[in-house]
């Protein structure tokens, strides 16, 4: 990954082209909407707007090249952690939080160097034994500290931090260093909010059961359903974005965008639901939290590096 | 099974920087690192730019909290005194500054919020309550609150009258208050200069003193505000020949 293979690459130029399609295609929409038919639409302006300025960052990072893209990620980690800390109260125990956020770097690092035994970019070895050393790291701290009270809260609050907004998101970073790697983050990202829009729109056209009344009562049966099948067609439409990929591979990728998808949803929605606060934290306006963006991200991108690895290998 | 009780940002839902306006601030480890950073440059630029000397260091009582009050001029006033606190201080050190012109645009706001750790202090509609802010800071121990009590700069290099918060928020309580003199700062950063001139700055620090055999009143803080004063001015009169001397034993 680099900007001359970007240029030089036709599926990088390919989603450029999609997403700026979609932008203009949605303004217009919009414009129409407002100023045609006179309906009220801000709501949907201000997550607009979110979109516009999300699109071009994410776009110039991965064009920037795998450096630049495995930092960009990482930082996403680091602000999606410290929403999580915020959230949960944990960041007030500042030592634990200080160790979640070098271990996150330390994530983004192991897949940033090359691995010394075979001189490919990304340490997978280190990188996939990481939580193994951070929980040992973080276990040792309310030792050190001579602390018992409250701690086995405040351990699991950071293991669970580490674990899944650091570690787990950190395979996003990771997938940087494979070959195909514009496909396949391309891919992630656009199905992963495609799928996230289905639901919503399935769920409002066509909504009426509860899926999980207890978790986030606006998600209906209809909507999930609905939004699999979009994950199932969507991998068959964007075919030629995949060099190596087969009829299984296909499916593989729906089911894990489709059903992951709505899953890293409910995982965050079940959080959110526990402590009792609607959105994360405030930094795209218009969407909520670093994390409410992200969500379904974090879940689905270590299946599908996994699934991918297991058949294809990443390099 | 009893359900965990979370401990959530009381600032959450705010953007970051309504985060910075809101006082008391949560802490934020983004925020610390930073303000520790420009710490560390702001006290080398006093030490080799301004030749900052200290005197009387070893009367910070800072094995609790305590207030420090001293005369004001320039913008330089603040960090001289942040710079003389031990830096493990750094984020439990909260100068009193006016709401209504360090807290209204953003870099300004991002300044005093992150860089100095001010207290946002209401001058005009509601002093009140900023007392009562500085109070409850206080009361949590290990807090330092800095205050200029004529406040704001002297133009005409004399110290004015003490205003009466500082009186109100010391008179029956058993904090100490340090008082300090602060010179060379209006020369080397005078109200209304864009940038400060390489001139010697001293900060001349105290007895500590308390109030706690003071009834809280007004006649109480006016007697403070009095003996406060006095103080200043006695250390100003006590250290400014040494260091004019030392100036000027330079320049032949």
């Amino acid at each position: 990954m680099s900007p001359q293979t970007a240029l030089a690459s036709d599926v990088f130029r390919f989603y450029v082209v999609i997403a700026a399609g979609l932008l203009i295609a949605a303004g217009t929409v919009l414009v129409v909407l407002r100023w045609g038919l006179h309906k009220d639409v801000d709501h949907a302006w201000q997550s607009y707007r979110g979109w516009l300025i999300m699109v071009p960052v994410v776009l110039l990072g991965i064009f920037l090249g795998r450096v630049v893209t495995i930092i960009f990620f990482t930082t996403l980690a680091l602000w999606g952690f410290s929403e999580y800390a915020r959230a949960t109260g944990l960041y007030r125990e500042w030592v634990m939080t200080g160790a979640v956020y070098i271990g996150i770097i330390a994530v983004g690092a192991t897949a940033l160097v090359p691995d010394p035994t075979t001189g490919v970019s990304g340490w997978y070895g280190l990188f996939i034994a990481l939580p193994v050393y951070m929980i040992a790291v973080l276990l040792v701290i309310p030792i050190a500290r001579n602390r018992a009270q409250g701690q086995l809260q405040v351990l699991a609050l950071a293991i669970v931090g580490f674990v899944y907004f650091g570690w787990m998101f950190g395979h996003l970073a990771f997938l940087a260093n494979a070959r195909h790697a514009y496909s396949y983050l391309f891919y992630l990202l656009f199905a992963v909010e495609l799928n996230d829009v289905a639901a919503y729109t399935c769920g409002k056209l066509m909504g009426r059961r509860q899926f999980r009344s207890n978790i986030s009562p606006n998600k209906t049966w209809e909507g999930s359903l609905g939004a699999l099948v979009v994950a199932l067609i969507l991998p068959w439409v964007l075919y030629f974005t995949f060099p190596d990929f087969q009829a299984r591979d296909y499916i593989l990728a729906g089911l894990i965008v489709g059903i992951g998808g709505q899953l890293g949803d409910l995982a965050i929605s079940v959080i959110k639901r526990d402590i009792g606060i609607k959105d994360m934290g405030t930094a795209i306006p218009g969407h909520g939290g670093i994390l409410d963006r992200i969500d379904s991200l974090i879940y689905v991108a270590p299946l599908f590096l996994h699934v991918v690895r297991y058949f294809h290998d990443l390099y | 099974m009893e359900p965990w009780r979370y401990d959530t940002a009381q600032d959450l839902n705010q953007p970051l920087i309504d985060r910075l306006r809101r006082f008391p601030r949560e802490p934020a480890m983004l925020v610390y690192g930073v303000r520790l950073l420009a710490a560390l440059l702001l006290r080398g630029w006093l030490r080799v730019y301004h030749r900052l000397r200290i005197v009387g260091r070893e009367h910070l009582p800072t094995d609790r909290s305590f207030v420090l009050v001293a005369n004001h001029a320039s913008h330089l006033d603040a960090l001289c005194l942040l710079a003389v606190l031990p830096l493990r201080k750094l984020h439990r050190a909260f100068p009193a500054a006016a709401e209504d012109y360090f807290f209204v645009s953003v870099p300004r706001l991002i300044l005093s919020a992150v860089v100095i750790n001010a207290l946002p202090f209401d001058r005009h509609i509601d002093p009140q309550h900023s007392l009562n802010l500085c109070r409850q800071l206080l009361a949590h121990p290990g807090n330092i609150l800095v205050i200029f009590p004529e406040g704001t700069r002297s133009v005409t290099g004399e110290i004015d009258r003490f205003k009466l918060g500082v009186g109100l928020v010391l008179a029956g309580t058993p904090y100490p208050v340090v008082p300090c003199y602060l010179h060379g700062t209006s020369a080397a950063w005078p109200k209304g200069a864009w940038f400060p001139k390489p001139r010697r700055v001293q900060v001349t620090i105290g007895q500590p003193r308390a109030y706690a055999h003071l009834s809280p009143d007004k006649e109480s803080a006016i007697q403070i505000c009095q003996e406060l004063r006095d103080a200043v001015l006695a250390l100003a009169s006590d250290t400014a020949p040494s260091v004019i001397t030392s100036q000027e034993g330079e320049a032949s």
